[in-house]
C-alpha cells in the first residue's frame, strides 16, 4: 500500500453544518471518486477513511465529516488510495445521483465528471445541500423511484444499515428488476481497512459476504438489491 | 509445559489483525516480526455478527464482529501454501466450541508445512476445568499457546500451563456500549485505554516465573518496550498496525 504525507489545509463547514477538510498531499495520493485514502494522525487510535469531494492541484477536498481533533496544519500520514471507485458507462446520457445518508458530498465529484460529459443529471437526496452546478437539478428522496425509468445509469451513496432496505427505498420488490444498471458506495465503519477481514464492513449481497474495505466501497447496485 | 519458547524478534500481530496469512502490500514492515498469529479460525465457517459492529470510546474501541471466516477447510485450501512458503513462523489461531471439535483441527494441522504452532483462544467464560481440556485436546505434535481472557488470564494460566501449553497470551477484555440507536453491544476492547490492564496482567503473571506473551493497547515502541521490561516472552501488536505501526 502506497504511503505518502500530507496535511489538514483548511477546515470548512458546509451547509448541512458537517465539516470537510482540505488536504495538502502529492497527486497520486487523491482518490478517485469512490475510493478511500487512510488518513493517520497524532495520537489517532484508528486510521480514518478519506473520500474525495473536489480535487484541486495541492490535494483534495476530503468529504465530510473531518475527524474530531483535526486543525488547519495537522500532519497525517496517508496510504492508499484502496478499493474500488465508481465507473460510468461511457454511454451514460442520463445519470441519477442519490444520497440516502446525510451528505451528498462524495457524490458531488462524479456529478462533475458525468456534467463535463455532457450527461443530465439529476440528484436525490434529503440532506442539506451545498451550492450546485446550475446544470444539476436536486429532487428530494421521495421522487426518485419515479426517476428511475428515466435514468439510464444511477449512482448511490448509502450507509451500511440501510442496504438491507434498499429494494424498499427504490420501490424494487419481489421480482421486479431495476430499470436501469447502477452502482452504490456504502458507507460503513472500516477499522481495519482490509488488513484483517475483520468483518465490521461486511454486507450480504448476491455473491455471498462481501466487505466494504476490500471488495467495495462501490458495489454493482444489482449485487446489494438480489441481498438474500 | 512441553515446549520453552523463543522467538527471534519479540513482536508479532495478535489474532485477528493481519488475516490469514502475511499480507504481501500491507505497509506493515514484517522484518521486525517473530511470529505471525492468523486470524482466528473455526472449524465450521462463521458468518458476520448483526447489528453494530464496531462503537469507539475516549481511548478506543469495541468490536463485535462474530469472528467471521470460511472455516478450517478453506482457510487451509486458501492458505496453506503460503504459509509453506514463509521464513516467518505462523502460528494458526484454533477458535473450537468444545474439545472434539478442537481435536478435528488440531489433526488437520499437524503435519502442515510452515505451521510452527497452535494459539487456542478460550471464551471468557471458560472455567479453569475447561480451559485444561482444551489445551490438552490442543497438544500434541505443536507446541501451543493459549489466549486467555485478560480479565482472568491469572487465574486461568497455571492450569493451561499445567496441562501442556507452552505459554500463554492476552486476549482482548470484553466490554459493552450504547451504539448509536441505545442498544447495548458486547464485545471486544481494544486500544490505549486497555495498556494499563495488559501491563498489570503481564507484570503478575512474570512475576510468578509464567511464560506470557503479552498483548492489549500497545501502540508504541515505548509500551512494548514496557511489556519485555515486564517479564513478557514476546509482544502481539493489534489495531495498532491498522492505524500504521511506527516503531
Amino acid at each position: 500500500m502506497r504511503r505518502h504525507k500530507g496535511w489538514v489545509k483548511e477546515l470548512q463547514i458546509e451547509p448541512s453544518g458537517m465539516v470537510s477538510a482540505r488536504i495538502a498531499c502529492p497527486p497520486r495520493a487523491v482518490p478517485q471518486p469512490g475510493r478511500y485514502l487512510l488518513a493517520s494522525w497524532g495520537e489517532a487510535i484508528l486510521a480514518t477513511p478519506l473520500f474525495l469531494e473536489a480535487s484541486f492541484e495541492d490535494g483534495f477536498l476530503a468529504a465530510p465529516p473531518a475527524p474530531v481533533g483535526w486543525d488547519p496544519g495537522t500532519r497525517l500520514e496517508l496510504r492508499g488510495p484502496r478499493g474500488n471507485g465508481f465507473s460510468l458507462p461511457a454511454d451514460t446520457r442520463r445519470l441519477v445521483l442519490a444520497a440516502l445518508g446525510d451528505t451528498v458530498s462524495r457524490l458531488l465529484p462524479v456529478a462533475d465528471a458525468a456534467l463535463r460529459q455532457e450527461m443530465a443529471v439529476v440528484l436525490f437526496s434529503d440532506a442539506m445541500l451545498p451550492s450546485l452546478p446550475s446544470a444539476m437539478e436536486a429532487s428530494p428522496m421521495t421522487a426518485l423511484p419515479d426517476a428511475l425509468s428515466w435514468a439510464d445509469f444511477l449512482v448511490l451513496d448509502l450507509p451500511l444499515e440501510q442496504v438491507s432496505r434498499l429494494g424498499d427505498r427504490l420501490e424494487i420488490t419481489g421480482d421486479a428488476v431495476l430499470p436501469c444498471p447502477g452502482q452504490a458506495l456504502v458507507l460503513a465503519s472500516m477499522p481495519c481497512a482490509g488488513l484483517a477481514g475483520c468483518g465490521v464492513c461486511a454486507l450480504r449481497t448476491r455473491r455471498g459476504w462481501k466487505l466494504a474495505c476490500e471488495d467495495g466501497p462501490v458495489f454493482p447496485l444489482q449485487d446489494l438489491l438480489d441481498n438474500p | 509445559m512441553k515446549y520453552a519458547l523463543t522467538f527471534d524478534r519479540p513482536l508479532m500481530n495478535s489474532a485477528g489483525s493481519l488475516g490469514f496469512a502475511p499480507p504481501r502490500s500491507s505497509g506493515v514492515d514484517l522484518e521486525q516480526f517473530g511470529a505471525f498469529v492468523t486470524n482466528p479460525v473455526s472449524l465450521k465457517r462463521r458468518t458476520p455478527a448483526g447489528g453494530t459492529r464496531c462503537i469507539a470510546f475516549a481511548g478506543g474501541f469495541l468490536l463485535h464482529t462474530g469472528l467471521p471466516n470460511p472455516g478450517l477447510n478453506a482457510v487451509l485450501k486458501r492458505h496453506a501454501e503460503r504459509w509453506a512458503r514463509q521464513t516467518l513462523p505462523v502460528w494458526v489461531h484454533v477458535l473450537a466450541n468444545h474439545v472434539a471439535e478442537l481435536s478435528q483441527m488440531v489433526r488437520l494441522l499437524e503435519g502442515r508445512e510452515g505451521v510452527a504452532g497452535l494459539e487456542v483462544g478460550l471464551a471468557a467464560d471458560t472455567d479453569p476445568a475447561a480451559a485444561q481440556a482444551f489445551t490438552q485436546a490442543a497438544s500434541g505434535e505443536l507446541p501451543v499457546i493459549v489466549r486467555l481472557p485478560l480479565e482472568r488470564s491469572v487465574e486461568l494460566a497455571i492450569a493451561v500451563l499445567e496441562s501442556g501449553a507452552a505459554a500463554v497470551s492476552l486476549g482482548p477484555p470484553r466490554g459493552a456500549l450504547l451504539d448509536a440507536g441505545g442498544e447495548s453491544v458486547s464485545g471486544r476492547l481494544y486500544g490505549p485505554a486497555i495498556f494499563p490492564l495488559a501491563l498489570q496482567a503481564v507484570s503478575r503473571l512474570a512475576e510468578a516465573g509464567l511464560p506470557v506473551i503479552a498483548a492489549g493497547g500497545v501502540y508504541s515502541s515505548r509500551d512494548a518496550e514496557a511489556m519485555l521490561v515486564a517479564g513478557a516472552l514476546a509482544v502481539q501488536l493489534d489495531s495498532v498496525l491498522w492505524r500504521g505501526w511506527q516503531p
